[in-house]
């Protein structure tokens, strides 16, 4: 069966399907091939090129000039001038410019139709490789480009694009100086296919997967043991306010607001050091910049043999090393999220700073906000720490120790030199607190004075104080978003942004998968 | 009709004299007239004998009094210009005793030298280039150590990669209780960062931050002790001090030579550079000298000196490092 083909011998024909040797290609009809403006594509793509090499856009340098090769990527702009058209495909982050020209390889149709192909679509190309005199600026393959020679499209975009990948990534302020379009955060979450696309978000989210994985890293070569608690618990931990119901058979359950209970009941069960990366859900009905519904926790949990100052010591540990691993290895995704969201480097010290939370409330008070000695930092004043550590010690990084009992969950281990405050810290990067981390008390006794002092019913708690009843060694940890790791190192300002498909009070997640 | 009748109580008219003038005075004008003739000659214009007196004292008094306002405006012409003996003399009737000890004499109380605590440990920041240690400021340190209860911390900033294992340690072993910053007086907090110039940084409110080692040494000096109070004295421990920081640590080898020579002078006048005394201009140049090599081909009395520093004890740190 032969379909309506294009003569002309620089245009791929596909005159018989039996051409296209393609087992299953015999079996389609008409309205299972598409016949886009006479070059014929096959919707199974199962082309039996096997043997062809495809090219990856990143590896387009210099020393292939010359060279013919085969690779596939996106049609990010297309543009046609006269006889010549010219197209930047993208992979991911990078992109390189090709162009087609009305000539002995290439005819006038030829160059209309590859003006023609709407934008996102995926083609693949053979082309030859050219060094460029003067570099491409616009491009991230600056120094070549190619001469197209065979163009086939796989798979349509639609010819409207709901936003436009340009002004996805434009950095806010510039989009208002010269008149061009920025596109919402809104419609950036309707349309999160596409707004993914952009360099930005690839940035994003492998620099979230370089954080997961050095944290994960870092641990276990510190000796951890990486555990999984369970997400749906029969009482609420961390208080019962902001916790998810769901029915559960013919009663109902609660989504794991932390894995604070579990990961004790490890250190108890003498896993000495246990740490675990999982979803954590909070029903927060605020808005803030920081609330998220569900976000990916990074919880730690040690013993420690005489000072609790042992496990902080571990935890900035940890922490300087997924720094150092970002700054070292992730350097092209960081000034790639720089680009749209312009930021500092981030400064830290090694052994990392630790200051006492008296002292935080002294330089506040020197500073000139009037608060007392036993008021919560975080919502005295919007960034506590900045006010000094940033300029006194130059780090976007430190540690406040020392917190008032009073703020603390019931948990909390009380300071033995002064009842007022507890062995608590939390972890600060550029003002914004990412970690919140205590001794626990260890103390069957204890823990049912202090759960009895904050009024809790014990009944619903009976299970965690009998795992402190047998043995129980002295231990502490702490528990922080990964998001917030991300952020503060890239200045990521767009806070729904760093989760993949963000929810929040307002609108759940929404990309489901239909069943 | 009358009520009733009295007798009158007394007669009928008597005769009463109504004085006509109030009271009397006798005539001052009648009595000169026949008074004695003392005072007729005043009248004559003579001068009484007493009043020539009277006023020739008077006369005393007021010449005096301007002799005693010259004077005084003399005096005051000589005390606005400056005078060198003037200035000596005054001094010296104030300068305190000189001790020969090398202990460091003189309460140097935390609170008025640095401010009332609000609750915050007082922490001294210092960044320094891990390439250029700061030697001077590593013996201060010590000295501090042992007259306040000092909290120190060591830290690598991030804008450097890696640093040597000594400079690691170079404020000793860490206190038994540091994880209590509240039960230190002073903290001395090193940054090892990539730096120009040195600096230090203590109160963020209330003070810009102190560049260069010279005068971060001058700050944490101030805290062991005040200053000689004598200026000439103290002038001189300052123009060593910047003599050591600018000419022996970073001059040619010419300068150095001149340094060394200079320094061998001084020395064979007195023992300590500036004076009997032990002081910083002691402990700046010592540590400029080793920093720059020069200690072996020094002068016999640079040698000597170099020995009875070392025998202080404070110089350990130092040492250290240098190896």
């Amino acid at each position: 069966m032969t379909l309506r083909t294009y003569v002309n011998t620089n245009v791929l024909l596909i005159q018989n399907y039996s051409d296209y040797s393609c087992p299953v290609a015999n079996n389609y009809a008409d309205n299972k091939i598409r016949i886009i403006n006479c070059l014929c594509v096959c919707v199974c793509v199962c082309v039996c090129e096997a043997d062809r090499v495809l090219v990856k856009v990143q590896d387009l340098t210099p020393d292939k000039a010359d060279q013919l090769i085969w690779l596939r990527a996106r049609v990010h702009t297309s543009r046609a001038k006269g006889k010549q058209c010219f197209l930047v495909l993208r992979q991911q982050q990078f992109n390189v410019q090709a162009l087609v020209a009305v000539g002995d390889r290439a005819s006038k149709q030829m160059v209309k139709f590859a003006a023609n192909i709407n934008k996102e679509s995926i083609v693949d190309v053979e082309a030859v490789v050219r060094k460029v005199e003067q570099k491409i600026e616009s491009c991230s393959q600056q120094d070549v480009e190619l001469h197209m020679e065979r163009i086939f499209v796989i798979s349509q975009a639609e010819p409207r694009l709901p936003l436009q990948l340009e002004d996805a990534v434009r950095p806010d302020g510039e989009g208002e100086e010269e008149g061009r379009a920025t596109v919402n955060q809104d419609t950036k979450l309707d349309n999160r296919v596409i707004d993914l696309r952009t360099t930005t978000s690839q940035a994003v989210f492998r620099l979230q997967s370089g954080v997961c994985q050095l944290f994960r890293d870092t641990l276990i070569n510190k000796g951890f043991v990486e555990i999984q608690t369970p997400k749906i618990i029969s009482a609420a931990s961390e208080g019962g306010a902001n916790v998810f119901t769901v029915s559960y058979f013919k009663t109902s359950a609660y989504l794991a607001q932390s894995p604070q209970l579990y990961k004790q009941m490890c250190i108890c069960a003498d896993f000495d050091k246990v740490f675990c990366v999982g979803p954590v859900f909070r029903a927060e009905d605020s808005n803030t910049h920081r609330h998220l519904t569900e976000f990916v926790g990074l919880d730690i949990e040690m013993a420690f043999n005489y000072h609790y100052h042992e496990v902080i010591d571990s935890i900035t540990d940890t922490m300087v090393q997924i720094f150092k691993g970002l700054r070292d290895n992730f350097q092209t995704e960081i000034q790639t999220v720089n680009k749209q969201y312009p930021s500092e480097p981030f400064k830290f010290l090694e052994p990392t700073l630790r200051l006492e939370y008296t002292e935080g409330v002294a330089m506040l008070r020197e500073a000139g906000v009037e608060m007392g000695d036993e008021d919560d930092l975080r919502f005295r004043a919007p960034n506590p720490g900045t006010v000094n550590s940033s300029s006194k010690y130059d780090t976007d990084f430190y540690v406040l120790d020392k917190y008032p009992l009073a703020v603390r969950p019931f948990y909390t281990m009380p300071d033995p030199n002064n009842p007022k405050y507890s062995n608590s810290y939390d972890m600060f990067m550029r003002g914004e607190e990412i970690l919140s981390g205590a001794q626990r008390i260890h103390d069957a006794q204890l823990l049912t004075e202090r759960a009895q002092h904050h009024q809790i019913d014990l009944e619903k708690i009976k299970a965690y104080i009998d795992s402190f009843r047998y043995g129980a060694p002295p231990h502490g940890g702490g528990g922080g978003r990964s998001v917030d790791c991300l952020t503060e190192p890239t200045s990521f300002q767009v806070w729904r942004g760093r989760m993949l498909v963000p929810g929040s009070a307002q609108r759940p997640p929404d990309l489901h998968v239909p069943t | 009709m009358p009520m009733y009748q009295v007798k009158p109580v007394c007669g009928g008219d008597i005769q009463i004299d109504l004085p006509t003038c109030m009271y009397k005075l006798p005539n001052i004008h009648a009595q000169q007239e026949h008074s004695c003739t003392s005072e007729h000659a005043l009248q004559n214009g003579e001068v009484d004998p007493a009043v020539k007196a009277l006023e020739a004292r008077q006369d005393e008094i007021m010449r005096k009094l301007y002799e005693l306002k010259a004077a005084v405006e003399g005096l005051a012409k000589t005390v606005t210009t400056p005078d060198a003996d003037l200035d000596l003399t005054v001094s010296s009737s104030l300068s305190p005793q000189s001790s020969s000890s090398t202990a460091f004499k003189g309460t140097a109380d935390l609170d008025t030298l640095l401010g009332k605590d609000l609750g915050a440990l007082r922490d001294i920041v210092i960044n320094a280039n891990p390439e250029h240690p700061p030697l001077t400021l590593l013996v201060l340190h010590s000295l501090l150590c042992q007259r306040y209860r000092v909290l120190s911390t060591v830290h690598v900033h991030s804008s450097v990669t890696s640093v040597p294992p000594q400079l690691m340690s170079c404020l000793g072993p860490r206190h038994v209780d540091s994880y209590a910053r509240h039960l230190f007086q002073l903290g001395f907090t090193l940054i090892w960062k990539n730096v120009p110039t040195l600096q230090m940084k203590f109160s963020i409110q209330n003070m810009c931050p102190i560049e260069g080692e010279a005068n971060v040494a001058r700050f944490l000096f101030k805290l062991l002790t005040p200053y000689p109070s004598d200026p000439a004295v103290a002038t001189l421990v300052d123009s060593w001090v910047d003599t050591a920081f600018f000419q022996l640590a970073e001059g040619s080898t010419k300068e150095r030579a001149a340094v060394l020579r200079s320094l061998n002078s001084a020395l064979g006048r007195n023992p300590w550079l500036a004076g009997p005394e032990f002081s910083l201009a002691d402990i700046a140049c010592f540590c400029c000298v080793q920093c720059s090599g020069s200690a072996s081909s020094a002068p016999a009395n640079v040698q000597r000196w170099l020995k009875s520093c070392e025998n202080l004890g404070h110089f350990s740190p130092a040492k250290l490092l240098l190896q």
